[in-house]
């Protein structure tokens, strides 16, 4: 009851003009951001921080979650109608997405997505808003060595998981957390990696960083010839047929299912939900011999699958303060600029604006069916933009949002060299996902191994005599050492292109 | 990683990488047992930067060790003119930001990417131009409450750059 009563506090907090503006704006960038290819979720979140800055935090907030599920949206769009994925979660929608535009059925698809990612979306909030109080207070129980353990648990998942090398994927890990440890040292107080420069004792611009690393290497990295230009089709009927909504609910109800519950697991992105998604529609669906051929299912299942996991993989930040992925990793960030600190304490220290978000995750799902659906023709155009105007103007928007974080030139030399880290990075295939996690953990990381020793005065078996932290490290243990172990990797992990 | 069968040594840039990273490494070790590993207090500044550098270290030399065994294809190269360009032209943009204010600096960016990278016409370049600098420049200045630099230079600081 209380929970219901903190809900529908938190509906009348979210629907105030203001918020609601938030959420329709953010619905509105999130999809321009999800059709755009050149730019990614993680950049596009980043980049966009800056703009919430002088808001209130419930509102910034909003925003930003909004952004980050508009773009899962966004991605689809682009995905159905060009062949071209907007980002990484929506790539396998393509094969039956793009097969049904080819029928003349595009408009059937698009809504089918946008409903199917209403539903995972919408169903995942409710397990967020169930989870929220026992996870909360589960996590409130929690001491410094077992957040420790739980935060290597939880890079350790995305440093196997991510990309194919995992020496690769350690080096992206240790550099993150090398580049979190520049600045004053929180215990000590002395500086650290500073060069002996003063801008640098407040550490590094976390969104110079991430925007240099993952936006700005993505338009270095074009290649000759490589254009966004391209040209959308028309479509009849928004409407899918009776036969074809059937066909779908089954197909969402697992997308359901498997985006929820890897959304619970940090490591696990959007793009391995959706994966995994169509693997079993082509197990378990009824038509799997017409998948890949225009098959609804192929669009209803990842659809609702990737909307499912990014709206469940909030459960882990705001319950235990883990963002599951890199995206979630840079919405902390933001939680944190705004003086937020996601995890237990944020219900009991700031619960309204804790619960205005989520009531505010169930106005932006709905918001974006609504925008989505009847203003398809609309997202397209924005491909039509010739591509010299597109990375101008993108360029444009990661220059104001490296300066504006701190108004600082500096910040933006900080993101140039970045981003030509990031396309260093990108040529060695050294996968980014696990530097933007350990960035945005590393502080946090130090913090609780620092106390953990503290409190036990430097005895290093604090950890295994505790029995949560000795069973989560054990756990980071045999993740990290499974390929020793010739544990495989399932082939959607491999691929993931998002890591 | 694709492998490939003709290459019987390690790409050059692959090793440049490792040898970055290895130096990295190196380097962080050194100045973390400078900074303080322990204290009388528990453990010092230097500790969880040791940790890590010992990470950066080894891995580069797991990875050497890999590519010596098994030669990885080197990713695929980058467009060095369209690098160049942007890179350069960010690095001016940042230099002459505080100087030439936001509107002028950018509206040159712009004007560079536009009409003589992008080729396009002096109309849509123009348009695109003022629109991103000084639209832009109003537009946070006034909209969102977001300062943009203006020009240190008194004479453009006079007339609104």
């Amino acid at each position: 009851m209380d929970t219901l009563n903190e809900l529908l506090n938190g509906f009348a907090a979210a629907l105030t003009w203001q918020n609601l503006i938030f959420a329709f704006l953010g619905c509105l960038l999130g999809t321009v951001i999800g059709v755009l290819p050149g730019i990614g979720p993680v950049a596009g979140v980043a980049l966009l921080i800056p703009l919430t800055l002088n808001m209130d935090p419930t509102g910034s907030i909003i925003m930003l979650c909004a952004i980050f599920y508009g773009t899962a949206y966004g991605g689809t769009i682009t995905s159905v109608l060009l062949n071209t994925p907007g980002e990484a979660a929506s790539a396998i929608t393509t094969i039956d997405g793009h097969a049904m535009t080819k029928m003349g059925k595009a408009g059937a698809a698009l809504t089918i997505a946008a409903i199917g990612s209403f539903v995972g979306g919408t169903i995942a909030t409710l397990g967020l808003v169930a989870a929220a109080k026992p996870l909360g207070e589960l996590g409130l129980l929690v001491g410094p060595p077992e957040f420790f353990a739980l935060m290597v648990v939880g890079i350790s998942l995305l440093v196997a998981l991510a990309g194919k090398s995992m020496v690769k994927a350690l080096i992206s890990g240790a550099l993150g957390l090398l580049i979190s440890m520049v600045g004053i040292d929180p215990v000590a107080g002395a500086p650290r990696f500073t060069f002996g420069m003063d801008r640098l004792l407040d550490g590094v611009s976390f969104v110079a960083v991430i925007v240099g690393v993952f936006g700005l290497s993505e338009i270095l990295s074009y290649r000759k010839g490589e254009s966004t230009v391209v040209h959308a089709p028309g479509f009849r009927s928004l409407l899918p047929t009776g036969k074809e909504w059937r066909r779908s609910a089954p197909s969402m109800a697992r997308g359901t299912g498997i985006g929820f519950g890897l959304g619970l697991i940090p490591g696990m992105t959007g793009s391995v939900a959706s994966l995994l998604s169509y693997g079993a529609e082509k197990k378990f669906s009824k038509y799997r011999n017409e998948l890949g051929k225009g098959a609804v299912e192929g669009v209803a299942g990842p659809e609702t699958a990737n909307n499912a996991h990014a709206n469940a993989a909030l459960i882990p930040l705001f319950t235990l303060g883990i963002p599951a992925s890199p995206t979630i990793a840079v919405l902390m960030g933001a939680f944190l600029q705004q003086g937020l600190t996601p995890g237990p304490t944020l219900f009991t220290e700031h619960s309204e604006i804790a619960w205005a978000i989520i009531a505010s995750l169930f106005i932006g799902n709905l918001l974006l069916v609504l925008l989505n659906v009847p203003l398809v023709g609309l997202w397209t155009s924005i491909l039509r933009v010739p591509a010299p105007i597109l990375t101008a103007l993108i360029l444009l928007f990661m220059v104001i949002g490296a300066y504006t974080i701190n108004f600082s030139v500096f910040d933006v030399f900080v993101m140039i060299g970045f981003g030509l880290l990031g396309l260093a990075l990108r040529h060695l295939e050294i996968p980014l996902a696990p530097m933007v996690l350990t960035l945005v953990l590393g502080p946090l990381m130090e913090r609780s191994l620092r106390e953990s020793l503290e409190i036990s005065q430097g005895d290093f078996s604090i950890f295994l005599n505790r029995p949560i932290s000795a069973v989560l490290i054990a756990l980071g243990l045999l993740i990290i050492c499974s390929p020793l172990l010739k544990l495989r990797k399932p082939k959607a992990l491999t691929d993931d292109p998002e890591t | 990683m694709t492998q490939s069968p003709a290459r019987a040594r390690p790409a050059r840039s692959v090793l440049a990488g490792i040898a970055a990273f290895g130096a990295l490494g190196g380097y962080v070790l050194v100045s973390s047992v400078g900074l303080g590993l322990w204290t009388s207090l528990g453990p010092g500044p230097g500790l969880f930067p040791f940790a890590m550098g010992a990470v950066l270290a080894l891995m580069s030399v797991l990875w050497l060790l890999q590519e010596l065994k098994r030669p990885s294809a080197a990713g695929e190269k980058a467009d060095g003119g369209l690098v160049l360009a942007v890179v350069v032209s960010l690095l001016l943009l940042a230099a002459l930001l505080d100087l030439l204010g936001f509107q002028l600096s950018m509206f040159l960016f712009l004007m560079y990417h536009l009409k003589i990278r992008g080729k396009r016409s002096w109309l849509s370049a123009l348009l695109t131009a003022l629109a991103g600098s000084v639209g832009a420049f109003y537009a946070f200045n006034y909209g969102l409450n977001v300062a943009l630099p203006v020009s240190s230079i008194p004479v453009l600081n006079l007339i609104g750059l």
